[in-house]
């Protein structure tokens, strides 16, 4: 080799190639999006969020969820993250825009939690909405003495939202272990899953029928609190397996706190039951910082259209439930927001 | 570390070398000695480090309940610990400890401002440890491959420009024309780092870009430093350790150049590929894509050379250790980037991709390519810094043996492993639980693999310790795996 000089712009112009390349021309070309709103300026979606979602999101880094979870739902054409109920279309650039650390993820030891927050059952201030047919029966370690009468309890409420199988439990019910999913799944109510759609979010509307419609396979659950709620997420975060025993998601026991009951116990105190329970007198209480972390995966949700990402209707119908059969509601319409 | 109580002794002797040309060469290697032996010493202590929490993660990973309670133990805290002390404590400071050591050789000068060199090992080993602190103690970043917190960072980054401005003060020192294949590596490898550092930390933390453009600059970042750091570093040692060894030149040159520009350029552009089907422009991916798949031009020339180059001479791979963890190391640079090729294809990686395969691609890289290509290198170095010899060769063979099986071993069942999860996870019939279920007997398959990997890594540390404390032996002929039966094995200098 003569010289150095030609071997130092080699060097340098290799490499600048490649970061001008793969990261100033994206940025060029997709890192200056802006939210997506209708004509009259409404409607904006994403928002930024702030407050409890941010120190949630500082939570999630710090233990490394991203090494197990993602956060990107796939194309239908590409992969089948939408037959599994992850969201109910692909995720796209808009979609992460106020985020900070993007938390796409490179592994699924867990379930993609894109939408997690969409998942969760309409609210459980309004039990009726309280989202589809109940998750199969669990093991029947459930302690509630409600347990046995559960599957009658569940029926009538079961019998509206069927087209959307969100695996939570009624709230109504309140109780362990109500009838297998799908069996009762039968008729599709358009205007039940509208309902549901109008979540107490407000500005993000939720299309949460069509997001839930899935998951064809038993969730074991205890079922005390409706999946995927937020007592629900305390209750898994702090002892995985009792929710579903075959996880491998350590317990995140340190964001808790156990204490002894000092008048009365106290409302967010987590129901834990079986082994997980605590002694008589006291009581488990999620840390400040348990608190945000479930503030922030409430919020995941990308279930909101966007013009650039095809919505995939009601979610396909998946093997085994013939109930998911795609309502007009349920098909991702921003509509009864307003 | 006291280095330099330890006895100099002029190095084993080439019946091709003139007398001069050896009292340089053992000058030469005499400058080098405290601060490659700083870098090698922190660089064992990182590894041993490193493969204890890898023990640790591995078997948190199907045994979740282990130690779950104290935070600083989560598993999420310490799979990135394990990661940041490998790539940034082991394997950074042993590639730079050796790339210092090449580039003396090289230049063929004494090794000028030591103190600089002395200086960058202590800052680097400071910013490692507040690094992975701040990792376990809650401080991640979140970024993969960056979760060191600022602080950290910046104390690596002045680090580095030390080893950085060193460099290129050395090669102002150089003596003759000739710019050997093995200081085009080292150079870019020196010149690369500082920019993809800059350039991933400023793009991440100081101005950051916008949403998913995050983790596209983390990709390009990660993947970058792999190739164009460890990758550059590895192909580098070899090109200088095979020839070395088997008293022979480089078959061609040509093919040596081709090899370097290709690589530069095609191995820069890739990254992208592990964000396959993610939400990004698809011109992104398939670029990388392309990228990987020009790569194999690298590959083919870079893998020809060495093998043309060996052509003949492989029976010495039975006697010499460098070789035979340097040949190791270069083959494995072909089988990592064909596997890299094959898992980012699109067909295959909506199989593949969110799965333990990519742990596997990312182990072959750093691990089978990368670490056996500089455990060859030390093999061959530590003896001439400190004049002794490794004293027991059946302590090498195991090292050898551990480690090519344990990487062999754990490549498959993550491999394995993650097809079978990734085909379980595209079929939405199957619960999700049910590819973990999957997945679970592959993990713990790689549980024993680790185990092979740290007797090795053990045997390593103990027998570097025993060359630190000056009870190698004292011989003029290298330690060799089997007695040699003719001269024929003399090439070991």
């Amino acid at each position: 080799m003569k010289g150095l000089a030609p071997l130092f712009l080699g060097i340098f112009g290799t490499f600048a190639f490649s970061w001008v390349g793969l990261t100033v021309l994206p940025n060029w070309q997709i890192g200056h999006l802006n939210p997506q709103s209708d004509e009259e300026g409404t409607d904006i979606y994403p928002q930024p969020q702030s407050g409890m979602f941010e120190r949630g999101a500082r939570v999630y880094a710090a233990n490394g969820c991203i090494y197990c979870h993602s956060q990107q739902v796939r194309a239908d054409y590409a992969a089948d993250d939408i037959e599994r109920g992850w969201g109910n279309r692909r995720s796209a650039p808009r979609d992460y825009i106020f985020e900070r650390p993007v938390f796409l993820g490179k592994m699924r030891m867990g379930q993609d939690i894109a939408n997690i927050g969409a998942r969760a059952p309409a609210e459980q201030a309004s039990p009726a909405l309280g989202g589809g047919a109940p998750p199969a029966a669990s093991p029947s370690g459930g302690t509630s003495p409600a347990a046995s009468s559960a599957p009658q309890a569940a029926a009538p409420v079961a019998a509206s939202p069927a087209a959307k199988q969100s695996g939570s439990p009624s709230p109504a019910t309140q109780a362990a272990s109500p009838a297998p999913a799908g069996s009762p799944a039968t008729a599709s109510s358009p205007a039940t899953a509208a309902a549901a759609n109008a979540t107490p979010g407000g500005t993000t509307t939720v299309s949460s029928g069509a997001q839930s419609a899935s998951p064809p396979w038993p969730i074991q659950t205890i079922g005390e609190p409706p999946m995927y709620s937020a007592a629900w997420h305390h209750v898994h975060l702090y002892s995985p397996r009792s929710i579903n025993f075959d996880s491998n998601m350590p317990a995140y026991r340190f964001l808790y706190k156990k204490r002894r009951i000092a008048d009365a116990r106290s409302a967010d105190a987590l129901k834990l039951t079986g082994s997980d329970a605590p002694p008589e007198g006291w009581e488990v209480i999620p840390s400040y910082d348990a608190k945000c972390l479930v503030a922030y995966l409430m919020a995941l949700n990308q279930s909101h259209p966007l013009k650039e990402a095809k919505s995939a209707g009601g979610a396909p119908p998946a093997a085994g439930s013939p109930a998911a059969a795609p309502s007009p509601a349920a098909a991702g319409s921003p509509a009864p927001a307003k | 570390m006291n280095a330099t109580g330890i006895p100099l002794k002029e190095p084993s002797v080439s019946a091709a070398a003139g007398a001069t040309e050896q009292l340089e060469r053992a000058y030469i290697d005499a400058s080098t000695r405290v601060p490659v032996l700083m870098f090698y010493t922190s660089a064992m202590a990182w590894l041993i480090l490193g493969t204890l929490l890898a023990g640790f993660v591995s078997f948190k990973l199907h045994a979740p309940d282990l130690l779950s309670n104290i935070s600083f133990l989560t598993w999420g805290r310490m799979r990135p610990a394990h990661m940041n002390v490998m790539v940034y404590g082991w394997a950074s400071m042993a590639g730079i400890g050796t790339a210092i050591w090449l580039m003396a050789r090289l230049c063929r000068t004494v090794l000028r401002y030591p103190l600089l060199l002395v200086a960058a090992a202590g800052f680097w080993n400071l910013g490692v440890l507040l690094g992975v602190c701040g990792i376990v103690l809650g401080d991640s970043t979140g970024y993969q491959w960056l979760e060191f917190p600022s602080y950290a960072a910046i104390i690596l980054f002045v680090a580095y420009t030390l080893v950085g401005s060193w460099a290129v003060l050395m090669f102002r020192y150089r003596r003759g024309e000739q710019i050997y294949i093995t200081q085009w590596y080292l150079l870019g490898a020196f010149l690369w780092f500082p920019w993809l550092y800059a350039a991933g930390q400023l793009m991440l933390f100081v101005v950051p870009v916008q949403g998913v453009l995050q983790s596209a600059v983390g990709w390009w970042y990660a993947n970058n430093l792999l190739f164009l750091w460890f990758g550059a570093i590895a192909l580098g040692t070899a090109y200088y350790m095979i020839p070395k060894v088997i008293g022979r030149p480089v078959y061609s040159y040509h093919l040596a150049t081709i090899g370097f520009w290709s690589y530069a350029l095609f191995s820069s552009w890739t990254g992208m590929q592990r964000l396959v089907d993610g939400p990004f422009p698809a011109w992104m991916i398939t670029a990388s894509i392309a990228a990987m798949i020009l790569t194999m031009i690298p590959v083919a020339t870079v893998g020809l050379n060495h093998h043309m180059t060996m052509q003949g001479y492989f029976p010495l791979m039975r006697y010499s250790p460098t070789l035979r963890f340097t040949v190791f190391g270069a083959m494995s640079y072909t089988v990592f980037s064909v596997v890299g090729l094959l898992i980012s294809l699109r067909s295959v990686a909506r199989y593949v991709d969110f799965t333990q395969a990519s742990i596997a691609y990312s182990h072959l890289g750093l691990y089978a390519f990368f670490t056996m290509t500089i455990f060859g290198a030390m093999y061959y170095i530590v003896p001439r810094l400190i004049g002794r010899e490794w004293r027991y060769a059946s302590l090498i063979k195991l090292h050898f043996w551990a480690s090519a099986y344990g990487i062999g071993l754990m490549t498959l069942m993550l491999l394995a492993g993650g097809f079978l999860q990734g085909a379980d996870m595209e079929n939405p019939t199957l619960p999700f639980s049910e590819t973990v279920e999957t997945v679970l007997p592959y993990l713990r398959g790689r549980s024993l693999a680790g185990i092979l990997l740290t007797v090795s890594h053990f045997i390593f540390a103990y027998h570097f310790g025993l060359m630190l404390l000056g009870l190698g032996r004292t011989s003029t002929v290298p330690t060799f795996l089997n007695p040699v039966e003719a001269e024929e094995a003399s090439g070991g200098h």
